[in-house]
């Protein structure tokens, strides 16, 4: 009666498997425990991490870390996963010239134009021009009110711009009813004595005019070139409840591309692309290069930048050497980024051209034998290392109910995903890729323009609901939950997040239609891409056809949605697909840990 | 049969003038009607409470003296959405802004 335990160290979980070895040579598996790792995989700092989660293990049976006689360590792959984002495009408006927002009070509709006049200037005021008043906040509705309605018998007013939210309270209090724009932030920075026009949608409507170039013009009274100036603005107005589009003289608006860079490929057949040709041309170019030895970028662009700050981040946490750590594999991924527009006046954003890296860094070896030396003394007991990381993970993965050989196993994680083909002798072929979970919620953070991860994360994990009232609920599938305790009003209207610990109140504004739409499409670049990707190297003669049967272990199998997107994927290729179940009952978590459990047995024979 | 505008009911006991103009300010912003009714003897949660029940659309304030209190209908007495002592001019528009996007189910503020 010997007990003995499996360690599987990776990117962002460290899973342990505990069994026991019977008088007649058979593993029975007691307890198995997961936690996160300590420290970067394959360093000692790891040791904190495999204890607790030995004692977690441990403890769900009731026994004591110091009864295991046998520890057994993985070979971990040294792969590193990292990524970074990079912006192509930036819109610049010089001597700002438009605002564009959604307040969500504005009032009156219609559009309207006039020389734009500061309200405290109104003793300047000439009859017969037309007026757009500016207000600071430091006047209140009421003032505003009087000052227009004392205004209206001589002055020509059209309009007025608000920095207060408090638009209804001054169109309510008004005799002559003209549309009012409110909550512009930066008041200050709109320029007096410019012509401008002001367009406030009808309920329900956005705006029309001033999102159409020849609107613009008809209000402005622009000129062919200057039109052909202002289409960008149009452009960027569309879908607005309200707008303000300021005509100043050396005023402009412009599309940057940023100088991307090239990406160099050092492989058997060299070969260098350039980032704007996009991600599909990059993966194609990447996929064309063969064995990749090295991935470096041209000298002072974003990418170059990109790549280098990725081996620069990896060569300080791992105490390598520089010229030691390689990259062999990058994921890049197209996406859109909201980007705040420099000279804007309301905090208005542009959705700017941006692409995703997930980059593999390879290292030296890692030191296992230092982190099983370690160990050894700590626990006062044997460990080896033990096994290749994808072997024991086919191993493990062989224990779900309904496999047979040949199997492939997809290993989606946190840093990477890992592909292996295990044939009827026994022989693996396997490899590594670049991007995984990490990815995904970094393509959602910048696409929904969160201010942190853990956001995007949460996003990432669990469904989503709109809070309809204060006992009920609408999930993101379209049903209706009621509750009996009335949720908190902290939730009322709210977009959350059903996580098993209970709700979470996402902060952000966005519609819950965008955020599962954002969601979705980042798991589908990543997984999708990556699964085809990973499974056509190992395949035999590199042709899908010949796999049958795939089971998906690794943390990014537990998702709620990802399993199913593959599964309909691969149903076109004839393959059986699914999540793995370990030994039956673990999920798709803990393979690694079991097999190497697993293969102690093996040894013994 | 009696036609009554759908709006936020504000029950007062002895409430700051300047408060109550600010907090019916927050709910005309937002585009919704209200009714400000006295009344005696009551303390604040009761009169926030009262105020949600009777209202047609389920979202009442209740104000004494220098406190102000938001109610939903369904929520025990008591367990105020939202309470101030003491609030400043800001705090009451975004207490009457909320009590209107209660109605709205719109985010609070």
């Amino acid at each position: 009666m010997k007990l003995v335990a499996g360690v599987d160290i990776g990117n962002s979980t460290t899973e342990v498997c505990i069994g026991e070895r019977t008088d007649d040579g058979r593993i029975r598996f007691l307890t198995s425990a997961s936690r996160t790792t300590t420290g970067t995989k394959g360093t000692v700092a790891n040791i904190h991490g495999i204890k607790a989660a030995l004692k977690l293990a441990m403890s769900k049976i009731g026994r004591d870390v110091s009864e295991i006689r046998l520890v057994r360590l993985n070979e971990a792959a040294p792969v590193i996963g990292d990524t970074a984002m990079e912006t192509l495009t930036e819109t610049v408006i010089t001597d700002s010239s438009m605002i564009g927002h959604n307040p969500s009070t504005p009032a009156g509709a219609g559009q309207a134009v006039g020389e734009l006049l500061s309200i405290k200037n109104i003793g300047r005021a000439v009859p017969g021009t037309p007026y757009i008043f500016v207000v600071p906040k430091q006047y209140s509705y009421e003032k505003v009110a009087s000052a227009i309605n004392q205004a209206a018998g001589h002055l020509d007013i059209e309009g007025v711009i608000l920095q207060a939210d408090e638009a209804v309270l001054v169109y309510n209090r008004l005799e002559k009813k003209i549309p009012i724009i409110d909550e512009v932030a930066y008041i200050d920075k709109v320029p007096d004595g410019q012509l401008a026009a002001i367009e406030v949608a009808l309920a329900g409507q956005t705006i029309r005019m001033l999102s159409n170039p020849y609107g613009i013009a008809t209000l402005l009274q622009l000129d062919a070139d200057e039109t052909k100036a202002v289409t960008p603005i149009a452009k960027s107005l569309i879908g607005k409840r309200s707008a303000v589009v300021i005509k100043t003289p050396n005023g402009n608006i412009r599309e940057n591309v940023l100088p991307a860079g090239e990406i160099y490929l050092e492989a058997s057949k060299n070969t260098k692309i350039n980032l704007d040709e996009g991600a599909e041309k990059i993966m194609q170019a990447v996929a064309d290069a063969g064995n990749i030895h090295d991935i470096t970028g041209q000298v002072n662009t974003n990418v170059g930048n990109m790549l280098a700050r990725i081996k620069q981040g990896m060569s300080s946490i791992s105490k390598e050497q520089h010229g030691e750590i390689r990259i062999t594999d990058i994921l890049a991924v197209d996406t859109l980024a909201p980007v705040l527009i420099s000279g804007a006046l309301a905090g208005e954003t542009c959705l700017e051209k941006a692409v995703g890296i997930a980059a593999m860094v390879k290292t030296q070896q890692l030191p296992m034998q230092k982190i099983a030396e370690k160990l050894r003394a700590d626990l006062n007991t044997e460990v080896v290392v033990a096994g290749v990381e994808a072997v024991m993970a086919s191993l493990g993965a062989l224990t779900t109910p309904g496999t047979k050989l040949p199997l492939a196993i997809l290993d989606m994680g946190g840093g990477s995903t890992d592909a292996a083909v295990i044939n009827e002798r026994g022989q693996v072929i396997m490899t590594h890729q670049a991007g995984a979970g990490e990815l995904v919620s970094m393509l959602i953070q910048t696409e929904l323009g969160l201010a942190d991860r853990h956001t995007a994360e949460q996003i990432k994990k669990y469904p989503l609901a709109k809070v309809e009232s204060l006992f009920h609920m609408r999930m993101e599938n379209g049903q209706m939950t009621f509750v009996d305790e009335s949720i908190d009003p902290r939730f009322y209207g709210r977009v959350v997040l059903l996580a098993e610990s209970g709700l979470i109140r996402l902060e952000e504004d966005i519609p819950m239609e965008k955020i599962v739409q954002v969601r979705r499409d980042a798991k589908r670049k990543v997984f999708i891409t990556n699964a085809f990707r990973a499974l056509k190297k190992v395949a035999p003669d590199h042709d899908l056809k010949n796999i049958s049967n795939v089971v998906l272990v690794g943390g990014s199998a537990e998702d709620f949605e990802i399993p199913e997107m593959l599964m309909e994927q691969f149903a076109n290729y004839r393959i059986v697909c699914g999540r793995g179940n370990i030994r039956g009952s673990e999920g798709p978590r803990n393979a690694v840990a079991t097999g190497l459990v697993l293969s102690y047995r093996g040894e013994q024979r | 049969m009696i036609i009554k505008k759908p709006s936020i009911f504000i029950y007062t006991n002895d409430a700051d003038e300047d408060f109550l103009r600010e907090i019916c300010a927050g709910i005309e912003e937002e585009g919704v009607f209200y009714e400000v009714i006295p009344r005696e003897n009551a303390n604040l949660d009761t009169l926030a409470f009262e105020a949600a029940k009777d209202s047609m659309m389920g979202s009442g304030i209740g104000i004494k003296y220098v406190d102000a209190a938001l109610q939903m209908r369904g929520i025990p007495k008591g367990r105020n959405v939202e309470v101030y002592h003491m609030p400043t001019y800001e705090q009451c528009r975004k207490l009457g802004a909320n009590s209107a996007r209660a109605i709205k189910k719109m985010p609070f503020k």
